[in-house]
C-alpha cells in the first residue's frame, strides 16, 4: 500500500526534485501538497483501499507525511 | 477618486473601523493608512518616482496589502512575485519589468538582479520614527497610470505582464461594489494570490466600500470542514474564488442548508465550474447568491451570470452570461469573444515599457455563443491554452523549457480532460534517446509545481501537416 501511495502522490500530487531521497515522514505539504492535491489524494484512497475517510478528518495532521497518511487508512480498513 | 485614494476617504471617515485581518490581527482603516503611508515614504527615500514598478515577493496577508497601497501612494505600481515560483522564472520577470524597488522579508534572494534595492520589510531600521499619517505626500494618480503588472502564463515562452491601469481597477470595482451590493458591515474573505486579478475585490472593492477584508489561513485550506467553521466564526458574508476550492467545500466541506448564515453572496471566476458540483453547492447554501465571473485577466471580469438555481437541472454547461463593468461585447464570425471597455488592460508589459493594444477590441481566444435566453455560453479556446485547477498554462512556456533539454527534437504540450482540476498536462516529446527521468527533475527545477507535465509520451518525431505546422490533431490522437 506504502509503495502504491508513495508513487501517485510523486506522480500526481507533488513534483520533489528527488524522490528516492524523500521519506516517509518528509514534509508533503512543504513539497507543494495543496487542497486540490489533498481532494485527489482522498479520493483516490477511497477508490484504491476500499475505505471512507470521515470529511472533519481530513486535515494536515493526518496528510503531513506518507506515513501518516498510511496510518490514517490503516485505521480505517 | 483613484484606487488608493479610497483608502483616503475611508480612513477619514471611519478611522477606527477593522479594514483587515489575518489569523487574529486586525487593522484598522487608520493604523493600515499610516502604515501605507510609511512604506511610501520609504520608497521614495529610495528613489521611487512615479510611473515606476515595486515588485513585492511577499505571500497574501496585511504586510502585502500595505505594501500594495503603499506603492501606489508614491505613485508607482506594484508587481506580485509568487514566492513559489521558480528562480528562473522570477529573474525573467525582474529582467522584464525593471523594478526601482523589491519589497520583501529578510535577506534578498539570489537569483535577484543586484542592482534592485531590497526593502526588507522586518528591518526594524526601516520606517524610523516617522508616523507620516499625513495625505500630503500622496501622490494623485491620473486614471492612465499603471497601478499594477499581473504576470501571467505567455504563448511566446515566458510570462508576460498584464499592465493594469487606475482606470481599469476602479471600473472593476466600482462596477462589483453596486452590482454585489458590498456595504461596510460585509466581511470579505481573501484566498485569492495577489498575482492572481481575482485579488483585486479584497485588495480594492472591500476597501472602497468600508468593509473589512479577512485573509483565509492558508492552512484551512486544507481541511474543508475547519474552513467552514472558520467562514462561520468569522461570519464572512462575500467571497470571490475559484471553482475548485468550491467543489471541495460542497463535496467533503459538510455544507448544509442552515449554516454559514451570514454569507450572503459566493462570485467564482478562473475555470469552469463542473454543474454537478455548481448544484451541490447551490442546494447546500439556499440563502447565498452566487455568481459565475469570466473573463481573462487581460479584461478582468468581462461578463457575469447571476446563477438561477431553478435552471441548473436542465443546463449544459454553466452561462457566463451578459456585459460586466460596462464591457461591450461582440462575436466575431469565427466566434471568437471580442470584448472593449473601461476594465480593458493598457497593453501587455515588454522589456521596460507597455506595448499598447493596436486594437480597441481585444481579442479573447475564447469561443462563445449565444442561447435562447441571451446569455453567452463558453465553448473553449480559440487557441492551445490550457486550463488547469484555476491556472492558465500556455503550451509553448513549457514547450521552450522541455525544447532546451538535451537530446530533445521538439515537443509539444496537451491537455487531457481531468475530474478535478479539469485538464491535466502531457507532454509529447520527440527524441528516443531523450532520458524522460532526467527530463521531468529538470522540468521540475525549471517550471512552477503547476506547469509539470502529468505524463510524458515519447516520439520519434513530432507529426506535421504539409504546411510543416504541427500536426495537433495527429498529436492528440497519439496521447
Amino acid at each position: 500500500m506504502h509503495d502504491e501511495l508513495k508513487s501517485f502522490v510523486f506522480r500526481e500530487l507533488v513534483h520533489v526534485l528527488d524522490e528516492t531521497s524523500f521519506s516517509g515522514d518528509d514534509d508533503l505539504l512543504e513539497a507543494g501538497l495543496d487542497s486540490m492535491g489533498i481532494m485527489r489524494l482522498v479520493l483516490f484512497i477511497e477508490e484504491r483501499f476500499g475505505v471512507t475517510l470521515p470529511d472533519e478528518e481530513i486535515e494536515p495532521d493526518n496528510i503531513q507525511t506518507l506515513n501518516r497518511i498510511s496510518s490514517w487508512i490503516e485505521r480505517h480498513r | 477618486m483613484l484606487v488608493a485614494d479610497h483608502l483616503i476617504k475611508q480612513q477619514m471617515h471611519t478611522p477606527d473601523r477593522i479594514a483587515f485581518s489575518e489569523n487574529g490581527r486586525d487593522t484598522t482603516y487608520r493604523s493600515f493608512f499610516v502604515n501605507a503611508g510609511r512604506i511610501s515614504h520609504v520608497l521614495l527615500h529610495h528613489g521611487v518616482r512615479p510611473g515606476d514598478r515595486v515588485c513585492l515577493l511577499l505571500s497574501r496577508g496585511i504586510d502585502a496589502a500595505q505594501g500594495i497601497y503603499g506603492i501606489l501612494f508614491a505613485g508607482a505600481c506594484y508587481v506580485p512575485l509568487d514566492p513559489q515560483n521558480p528562480a528562473s522564472r522570477l529573474a525573467y520577470i525582474m529582467g522584464d519589468v525593471r523594478p526601482r524597488c523589491i519589497i520583501g522579508i529578510g535577506a534578498c534572494p539570489e537569483w535577484c538582479d543586484a542592482s534592485v534595492e531590497w526593502i526588507d520589510l522586518n528591518n526594524p531600521q526601516l520606517f524610523g520614527d516617522e508616523q507620516h499619517g499625513d495625505i500630503d505626500g500622496v501622490y494623485r494618480s491620473s486614471p492612465e497610470d499603471l497601478a499594477a503588472i499581473l504576470y501571467t502564463s505567455g504563448s511566446t515562452g515566458n510570462p508576460k505582464g498584464v499592465s493594469i491601469s487606475c482606470r481599469a481597477i476602479d471600473a472593476f470595482v466600482f462596477w462589483s461594489a453596486t452590482t454585489f451590493g458590498i456595504g461596510k458591515e460585509d466581511r470579505i474573505a481573501s484566498l485569492a494570490p495577489f498575482h492572481f486579478d481575482l485579488s483585486l475585490f479584497d485588495l480594492f472593492t472591500g476597501v472602497y466600500c468600508g468593509a473589512r477584508t479577512c485573509f483565509v489561513p492558508q492552512s484551512l485550506t486544507l481541511s474543508p470542514k475547519k474552513l467552514v467553521a472558520w467562514f462561520d466564526e468569522v461570519a464572512i458574508t462575500s467571497w470571490y474564488t475559484v471553482p475548485s476550492i468550491l467543489g471541495f467545500l460542497a463535496l467533503r466541506g459538510g455544507l448544509a442548508p442552515g449554516q454559514l448564515p451570514a454569507m450572503k453572496r459566493i462570485l467564482f471566476a478562473g475555470e469552469v465550474f463542473p454543474l454537478p458540483g455548481l448544484i451541490r453547492l447551490a442546494q447546500a447554501l439556499p440563502h447565498v447568491a452566487l455568481y459565475n465571473l469570466f473573463g481573462p485577466t487581460e479584461t478582468n471580469v468581462c461578463t457575469f451570470w447571476p446563477v438561477q438555481r431553478s435552471r441548473l437541472e436542465t443546463l449544459e454547461s454553466v452561462p457566463i452570461g451578459g456585459s460586466a463593468c460596462e464591457a461591450e461585447l461582440m462575436i466575431s464570425d469565427s466566434g471568437e469573444l471580442l470584448v472593449n471597455g473601461p476594465c480593458l488592460m493598457s497593453g501587455y508589459w515588454q522589456e521596460g515599457h507597455v506595448q499598447a493594444l493596436d486594437h480597441p477590441w481585444y481579442h479573447t481566444g475564447d469561443r462563445v455563443s449565444r442561447n435562447d435566453h441571451d446569455e453567452l455560453l463558453y465553448h473553449g479556446r480559440m487557441d492551445r491554452m490550457i486550463k488547469s485547477s484555476g491556472y492558465r498554462i500556455e503550451p509553448a512556456e513549457i514547450e521552450a523549457v522541455i525544447n532546451r533539454f538535451e537530446a530533445v527534437r521538439g515537443s509539444v504540450l496537451v491537455g487531457e480532460s481531468d475530474p478535478i482540476c479539469g485538464q491535466r498536462l502531457v507532454a509529447v516529446v520527440a527524441g528516443k534517446s531523450v532520458d524522460l527521468e532526467a527530463l521531468r527533475a529538470y522540468l521540475k527545477q525549471n517550471l512552477v509545481a503547476y506547469m509539470q507535465p502529468y505524463r510524458f509520451v515519447q516520439l520519434q518525431a513530432i507529426p506535421l501537416l504539409t504546411n510543416g505546422k504541427v500536426d495537433y490533431r495527429a498529436v492528440a490522437g497519439m496521447i
